[in-house]
């Protein structure tokens, strides 16, 4: 791979001094002048009819300048649930958490002290919790039509992927395996709670959001509260994480605009930290019930999977359950069942289909090998894909690599034992590795840039700083492109009014494409700075690139391979993992350092979801257990390993000098590697998630 | 079931665990009502100067600070001591501010982030979160700043495993731990190098 003059150089972000002197001004650090500040009221109820609500001891108190509910709003939440209609304020409630008034007040305290005069009669409804339980005959029925979630064509059938003929696969193989694994719901654990100012000039809004893209959420805002787009401004720049629960609108946002609006005055909205993880959203549920085929040689036959997915009373994801495409094979059959249940809301967390449904196949394929006699890595080296869904050529395909040396860099034979559990003595070493991929497409997003006669290149890309380092990204690559260096890129971002349509930090996409018009738009401005000369005095020159490429014929994935050794104590059933190997294939690495956090992190991630995090829910009641930093476990220092890693950066023909996906790849694998390494330590497989100390004994037992 | 309210609905899940840290503002507001709440005049020295402030009595320490001195370096995070977002330190100690009331530090000196490069001068610890990129998304940093703060100036030469255990209140969940250490552990190293040289460091 040919060395490039900025890309490629490890580089501390350009924003970084702000980061460290306190200086970078979140959403929450904003005033404005004579804003007021709203709390939400919520349901205590999992499912059930409000009869009546009487507000008016929570008006009559000083300071209280606005109050919504479902009786004076009708505002439909367009991005919550596409496929029923979620207002901002629904009756019947249908989760303990759901929103049921808001109230602005001239300080927190009065807002939060309003929210408690509110007097609320429900009715309690029947409720249930797991998915295959809602699917049953004489379920409560959380939405007109049945709780089996309609699919985008609006029919109630089950999401299904097929390919090949799944019986003939199963007839082919030597053996089938069969078995099942659960996956819990967790929250995204933001440290940044949700948060919203809503500012209203006339019949002109202006949010400040707390979001994963400004572009999208100032459509989303535009078209729920049926304004016209250029009456709306959305402003985001510094952002405390979301790992997918801030994408489009929110309804935060909404309840603010509709606050601020009643009361006359700038409103902002904070969720606490337990609403922020019971009443939004986190990583669906699932059961997954997997069959596969294999011959003795170890060739994959056929991989089936029946799976369940509790999305919550709203439908604001996918459900899905992915993986399989990792493995090459003739005939597989994917049915997945998105269901309402009336626990929290589920929708994206890093890797939204992957860590979960890699959990259950890796799990089980891992089983596969211990019974073949076959090393775990030479049967992924053997079954791994090579060509998308075994049809689409990929554009670059580092798999391999990842495996092989990812391998080499752990010890891998040194460490994995091909007898589980054979460890003397209570304390047990054993190690794991699983493999996983992410789509790195190519698509639409914008950016403009001006050159001015001090030769500074103002770039205007429509991104916030989610904690990828996207602006620091941008920067780069605008330098590559342009062919000047650093400092003399000024990066102009998170206000819709300043920038173009960028397509938002979701789905890892932001290098890919923003990236990408970055270099059109540099490519543009070249031309005319060779045309025309550079501008003088208060002369500048611009060009703008809307790119929207496509790859026919081809996909674009990254690849990664995870290797994990853990020791487990067998006496009390703890868990420590003691060395780990990330090795990555996402083409061109554009920032060597912030690109390591990235993986340090989502693999560090990996292993609270391994190891630690569940919203648990009383089944009696329907409340939510564990909600917040303590209750879930979320990793500390103490728990947080070493991740070493290794780029294996593949030439790859398209996106921005060869760049592909990053973020979201980093937590695929890691799940499925810590829990591979924990049967590899002690002989018992445990198929429930998270591996707690408790179930860890409880195999043992 | 029908009796569950409100408040038992936030204060159940997960407050049974810090029940200490939750309801604080809650039981306080419930007896005052805004405009009439009781207050108090305290002189607390912040990041070297001395404030002479009314504090209403329900008031926490990060809502002293960032509300009312605009010092919004501490975040909240959580609001109910679990994550550490909003570390500060109180007579050189790590602490939750917002587990604190504002009256408490009556008499005492608070340090934040925004007190951390002296004389126009980045501290040691700042300059090494720059370069070995400890912040991702940076809603944590300024917390894992005084939390490293208070450990470096009690031990300058802390091993890896003492740096995780002096920053283990300190959740991130961009989870760049391995960053952070790698940071506080150079920073002591550069400021060991520099002892006896003299403050140096970047412009703050």
């Amino acid at each position: 791979m040919n060395t490039l003059q900025s890309v490629g150089h490890p580089s501390a972000r350009i924003d970084a001094l702000q980061r460290v002197t306190g200086k970078a001004i979140y959403t929450g650090d904003r005033k404005l002048p004579g804003m007021l500040y709203a709390r939400v009221l919520r349901s205590p109820h999992p499912h059930a009819r409000i009869k009546r609500i009487d507000v008016s001891k929570a008006q009559a108190l000083p300071g209280v300048k606005a109050i919504v509910t479902h009786e004076n709003c009708d505002v439909v939440w367009g991005s919550g649930d596409t496929r029923n209609k979620r207002y901002l304020f629904n009756n019947p409630v249908r989760f303990a958490g759901d929103a049921v008034a808001a109230v602005a007040a001239a300080d927190r305290h009065t807002a939060e002290e309003a929210t408690r005069l509110i007097e609320v009669e429900y009715e309690p409804l029947p409720f249930v919790l797991d998915p295959e339980e809602a699917l049953k005959p004489g379920a409560p029925e959380i939405q007109p039509g049945g709780n089996l979630s309609p699919n985008n064509q609006g029919q109630r059938a089950p999401e299904v992927y097929r390919r090949g003929n799944i019986e003939e696969g199963l007839r082919n193989a030597s053996r089938v395996f069969e078995d099942h694994y659960t996956s819990a719901h967790i929250n995204n654990a933001q440290l940044e709670p949700r948060v919203s100012i809503a500012h209203w000039e006339g019949d002109h809004l202006t949010v400040y959001a707390s979001t994963q893209g400004i572009s999208n959420c100032h459509t989303e805002i535009a078209r729920d509260l049926k304004l016209p787009p250029e009456k709306v401004r959305v402003i985001c720049q510094f952002m405390g994480g979301g790992f997918g629960n801030k994408n489009q609108d929110q309804d935060f946002d909404l309840m603010a605009a509709v606050l601020a609006k009643q009361a006359g005055a700038p409103v902002k909205l904070e969720f606490t930290r337990k609403e922020d993880f019971v009443c939004v959203h986190g990583r669906w549920p699932t059961k997954q019930y997997y069959k596969i085929g294999v011959r003795d040689d170890g060739t994959l036959t056929a991989i089936q999977l029946r799976g369940y997915s509790g999305m919550g009373p709203y439908r604001k994801g996918t459900g899905g359950i992915a993986g399989i495409e990792i493995y090459q094979c003739p005939h597989v059959e994917r049915t997945v069942y998105p269901v309402y249940t009336n626990m929290a809301v589920s929708a994206n967390l890093r890797g939204p289909d992957y860590p979960q449904g890699v959990f259950g196949l890796e799990s089980l394929m891992d089983d596969i090998c211990y019974s073949l006699k076959m090393d775990p890595v030479e049967f992924r080296l053997k079954n791994m894909t090579r060509k998308f869904n075994d049809q689409v050529p990929y554009t670059s395909i580092g798999l391999e690599d990842c495996i092989r040396k990812g391998a080499e860099a752990f010890e891998w034979k040194k460490r994995w034992r091909p007898e589980p559990g054979s460890a003397a003595g209570p304390v047990k070493r054993g190690a794991g590795m699983a493999m996983g991929s992410f789509f790195s497409n190519l698509g639409r997003s914008s950016a403009v840039i001006d050159v001015d006669s001090q030769g500074v290149y103002h770039v205007h890309v429509g991104v916030t700083d989610i904690g990828t380092a996207a602006k620091t990204t941008m920067a780069l690559i605008a330098a590559e492109a342009l062919g000047v260096p650093l400092e003399k890129i000024d990066i102009i971002w998170g206000d819709t009014d300043r920038c173009p349509y960028s397509v938002g930090e979701s789905g890892s996409r932001t290098t890919t494409q923003t990236g990408w018009a970055v270099v059109e738009a540099a490519k543009a401005l070249k031309a005319q700075i060779a045309e025309k000369g550079m501008p003088q005095g208060k002369d500048i020159l611009s060009a703008t690139a809307n790119p929207n490429p496509s790859i026919p014929g081809k996909a674009r994935y990254s690849f990664v391979a995870h290797f994990a050794e853990v020791e487990v104590d067998t006496e009390v059933g703890h868990v420590r993992v003691t060395k780990y190997v990330a090795a990555h294939d996402s083409g061109r690495v554009v920032n060597p350092l912030t690109a390591t956090s990235q993986v340090k992190g989502g693999a560090t991630m990996g292993i609270g979801m391994a190891l630690h995090e569940e919203l648990l829910y009383d089944r009696a009641s329907g409340q939510p257990l564990t909600a917040g930093y303590y209750g879930a476990r979320v990793l500390t220092h103490r728990d947080a390993p070493d991740i070493e890693v290794l780029w294996i950066e593949t030439e790859d023909a398209y996106g921005p000098y060869g760049a592909k996906t990053l973020g979201e790849p980093t937590i695929i694998p890691s799940v499925a590697a810590v829990a591979n390494a924990i049967y590899n330590a002690i002989g018992k497989r445990v198929k429930d998630l998270p591996i707690t100390r408790d179930k860890i004994l409880g195999v043992l037992a | 079931m029908s009796r569950i309210s409100r408040r038992k609905f936030v204060e159940g899940t997960g407050a049974g665990i810090v029940a200490s840290a939750v309801p604080l503002k809650a039981q306080q507001s419930d007896t005052l009502s805004p405009g009439s709440a009781a207050g108090k005049r305290i002189q607390v020295t912040v990041n070297g100067a001395l404030k002479k402030l009314e504090v209403e009595d329900r008031w926490t320490l990060v809502e002293l600070l960032r509300d009312h001195l605009d010092l919004t370096g501490a975040k909240i995070g959580c609001d109910r001591g679990e994550c550490g977002a909003c570390t500060v330190l109180l007579d050189g100690k790590p602490v939750y501010s917002c587990s604190q009331l504002a009256v408490w530090a009556d008499g005492r000196s608070v340090e934040t982030v925004e007190g951390l490069a002296r004389d126009g001068r980045l501290d040691p610890l700042q300059e090494a979160f720059i370069e070995h990129d400890g912040p991702q998304c940076g809603f944590c940093t300024s917390g894992q700043l005084m939390s490293a703060r208070a450990l470096l100036n009690r031990n300058g030469n802390p091993t890896a495993d003492e740096v995780r255990a002096a920053m283990a209140g300190n959740i991130c969940r961009c989870s760049n731990y391995n960053r952070y250490v790698e940071s506080v552990l150079a920073a002591a190293k550069s400021s060991a190098a520099a002892a006896g040289a003299g403050r140096s460091g970047r412009k703050a």
